[in-house]
């Protein structure tokens, strides 16, 4: 899959998967900062959650928070390591 | 208002299912940690918790009880809950008193039928004998069934506070006129619904766990239940006059030398606060200031000083959020801390149980004058520097602290105090 | 004593005088907008969490001294859908949020967490008298704590399982509909501009016909009422425990049934108090109010308040 399309396809779970229901797919940008009330104002809960995500989605296994925190900053981050990472 | 005091304690737990076992592991620092795989769940065996070796089916045959649906929670209510009006010496009569209340707290209550609730909630459910086990209410509402209770009754959930507000609550229903005698406490049992939570969560360790050490790596679960037997000064001092208390056993436990109204007491509640922290659903603030609060409000209430503390049983469930805030609000409290433990480092994680275990262990400490180590700890938190009790030790005991706090920042902190 | 200041409900009519009836035999309460509750919160929320935050949102504005909630079914909701993520995914990698949400104190925690409020908190779970033991524990607290003030509610949804469990189990016969609601009082000890006051909270247990009949004489000591807000919900089985408070009644004592209106559910009480301070037309005239609930059988409350406005 082309990456502008994973980007995609990936606002589009988080979306969902978060039930961000006032949230569009075009109002996140790739590099806007998923945690913070700068970005997108996710918390501790939702990057377990995410964590959950890329593994039901994409096949990938993050053993931590710890390691979590260095894939889960934006899209792109999320992005690459999807690219680099997963089995599904 | 009334003072209030203890006048009986059941307990069970991974380190003893009576007062004196749970005292005697405490003492020799033996831990009921175990992988021992009692429970239905992939976990079984892999991740450590404070499990009973008792079947719920031997514990039916126990209490005679043949209905499928009263659930491992509510049996082990029932141990806990038995052994405490008979420590008391409250007679099935005066159970019946309309004054005579029942404060229960449970997390878990009947979830512990994790299958079964998926089993009734996907097919038909019509001669399901669980129907009404599954909330946590079911356990209080037993207890008051069998043995015939009219009174004020009621079940707290505030996940891991739940039975330290429930002695809170207890001790100010007589306090307000409102009972005369409270039973209070908690259980909960290990549940396949709350091991996949808590994992979901992140926060379980695959080792025995190690509370304020530096490379603590989460909570254990457990299980278990205790209740307090709460009663007034004047109920004391009434059945002084009546020539002592009807019926009921000494119990090999023993008791505390003091006296109110004649009647042999374990300790009196002389402190209590309950404050929020406000500031997560699943995490406390790093400064910890719900468990600030919550400890300098039990301080007030009881009139004491920080320095007059002399052990502080805590919440101490060695995740690494708990006992970071936890230390720094100790350390903000006390400044000096007095000499402090986590007993969860012997029974687990018990949730719904956790503070009247805490709380009956809080008890033994001024009981028997000593201090309990903290189990599996090496190196201190960095950055804070404080120790645990390493070594279990004789020492003067007045006042003893224990607290919890759970999610929902739900803090409770609660003062015994000897009446010697 | 204990004075309502300020009071908030969900529930599922729209005109008290002219009450919609249940479909399929559930009265489903009629949501607000939840204007109110912060997206990112909002998004995780259970009905029951979303209606019992709803309804107290409105009150946190008069900066309660603490929070305490009574719910029935709590969480159940949640709970299920995270324990078919158990078993879908064979205890494999799940999501938390759910099961955070499942905790029985999720709303009173959440409603802490939105005003950021440091005080007393807390939640019953008691079936039909957790809405009453949080009643009375502001009733205790503010004798302890004079001047201080409390926000106490009642919340519960019908819950599919939980409706299905009680069918199965013969609790909606003869006419007997589910509801839900959430409502919320803002209470002190300041009689000065309050809508009410409650003088008697009394909870008791069992089938013993002479402890309720003592708990009412002793209550009525005082004054008689002059409305029974009864929750008589129609069961046959219940109808001794009405019949009995009844009797005890003066001959002028009016008779209101409140289950048509909000339907049976654990803290369906809370709901009966509200309409106890909110009374539509004539009735409204009435003033010293006596409430009584049998949630089950055996589970009863008895409510006294009078009417100050």
């Amino acid at each position: 899959m082309e990456t502008t399309e994973l980007k995609q396809q990936l606002k589009r779970q988080i979306i969902e998967f978060l039930n961000l229901t006032d949230t569009t797919p075009e109002s996140i940008q790739d590099d806007k900062p998923l945690f913070g009330d700068e970005g997108l104002g996710l918390d501790s809960i939702d990057s377990l959650e995410l964590i959950v995500l890329l593994n039901r989605e994409y096949g990938i296994v993050i053993k931590d928070l710890k390691e979590g925190r260095k894939v889960l900053v934006d899209v792109n981050s999320m992005v690459d390591y999807i690219e680099k990472h997963r089995t599904k | 208002m009334s003072r209030v005091f203890v006048t009986g304690i059941g307990i069970i737990s991974a380190v003893g299912s009576t007062l004196m076992e749970n005292r005697s592991a405490l003492a020799a620092g033996r831990s009921g940690i175990s992988f021992a795989a009692t429970l239905s769940s992939r976990y079984a065996g892999v991740l450590p918790c404070g499990s009973i070796g008792t079947s719920t089916d031997e514990w039916r045959e126990q209490f005679r009880i043949d209905h499928p649906g009263i659930t491992r929670t509510t049996l082990l209510a029932l141990h806990a809950f038995s052994d405490a009006i008979a420590d008391a010496g409250l007679s099935d009569v005066s159970l019946r008193d309309p004054r005579v209340a029942l404060v229960g707290a449970t997390t878990v209550g009947g979830m512990c039928l994790t299958d079964e609730l998926y089993r009734d909630t996907t097919r038909s459910c019509d001669n399901s004998p669980y129907l009404s086990s599954y909330d946590c209410a079911s356990v209080h509402l037993f207890l008051q069934s069998r043995y015939g209770m009219t009174g004020l009754g009621t079940t707290i959930n505030t996940a891991c506070s739940s039975s330290a507000n429930a002695i809170q609550y207890g001790a100010r229903l007589i306090r307000n006129g409102l009972a005369t005698t409270v039973i209070a406490g908690g259980a909960d049992s290990l549940a396949k619904f709350t091991i996949n939570g808590f994992h979901a969560l992140q926060i379980l360790s695959p080792k025995p766990c190690r509370p304020f050490d530096r490379d603590r790596s989460g909570l254990n679960l457990g299980e278990g239940a205790a209740f307090l037997v709460l009663e007034g000064e004047e109920v004391l001092a009434g059945k002084e006059a009546a020539g002592g208390r009807a019926g009921g056993k000494e119990t090999a436990g023993g008791r505390a030398a003091g006296r109110a109204g004649g009647k042999p007491i374990y300790a009196e509640l002389t402190g209590y606060c309950n404050t929020n922290d406000a500031f997560h659903p699943s995490a406390l603030s790093l400064t910890g200031d719900g468990p600030f609060l919550a400890m300098q409000g039990a301080l007030q209430s009881a009139g004491l000083k920080p320095a007059d503390i002399d052990f502080i049983n805590t919440h101490g469930t060695a995740t690494e959020n708990n006992d970071e805030a936890e230390g720094r609000a100790m350390l903000r409290v006390f400044g000096e801390l007095p000499p402090f433990a986590s007993t969860k480092s012997y029974t687990g994680h018990t949730l719904g149980a956790a503070g009247a275990i805490e709380a009956v262990y809080s008890i033994l400490s001024i009981r028997h004058q000593e201090l309990y180590a903290s189990l599996n700890f090496a190196e201190p938190i960095e950055d804070m520097g404080i120790r645990p009790v390493q070594v279990f030790r004789q020492h003067a005991v007045r006042h003893v602290m224990s607290n919890s706090f759970g999610f929902g920042g739900n803090c409770t902190s609660l003062i015994f105090s000897n009446v010697n | 004593m204990l004075y309502i200041h300020h009071t908030s409900c969900i529930y599922p009519q729209k005109e008290l005088d002219q009450p919609a009836g249940p479909v399929d035999n559930k009265l489903m309460a009629a949501e607000p907008g939840y204007e109110g509750i912060p997206g990112n919160m909002l998004r995780r929320m259970s009905k029951s969490v979303r209606m019992g935050i709803g309804a107290a949102l409105p009150l946190l504005k008069y900066s309660p001294d603490g929070i305490l909630i009574g719910t029935g079914y709590g969480g159940m909701e949640d709970s299920v859908r995270f324990l078919n993520q158990i078993i879908g995914y064979d205890e494999g990698i799940l999501t938390p949020g759910t099961f955070v949400q499942s905790t029985a104190n999720a709303i009173a925690s959440q409603l802490g967490l939105l005003h950021h409020n440091r005080g007393y908190n807390i939640t019953y779970v008691s079936r039909g008298l957790s809405f009453e033991s949080a009643l009375l524990d502001a009733a205790m607290l503010v004798r302890e704590h004079p001047g201080s003030s409390w926000l106490v509610g009642g919340v519960d949804e019908i819950s599919d399982h939980h409706y299905r469990f009680e069918c199965a189990e013969g609790w909606y016969k003869e006419g007997v509909v589910a509801g839900e609601g959430a409502a919320a009082f803002l209470l002190n000890d300041r009689p000065a501009g309050a809508l009410a006051r409650i003088s008697k909270i009394v909870l008791r247990g069992g089938e013993n016909e002479e402890v309720l009949k003592s708990a009412l004489t002793g209550l009525l000591d005082d004054y008689p009422p002059d409305l029974l807000l009864s929750g008589e919900n129609g069961d046959s089985r219940a109808r001794n425990w009405y019949r009995i408070v009844e009797s005890l009644m003066a001959p002028d004592t009016g008779i209101m049934r409140f289950k048509n209106l909000c339907g049976e559910y654990p803290t369906a009480s809370a709901f009966a108090l509200w309409l106890a301070c909110n009374l539509p037309g004539a009735l409204s005239e009435r003033r010293h109010i006596l409430i009584y609930n049998n949630y089950k059988l055996t589970q009863h409350s008895l409510i006294l308040l009078e009417r100050l406005l």
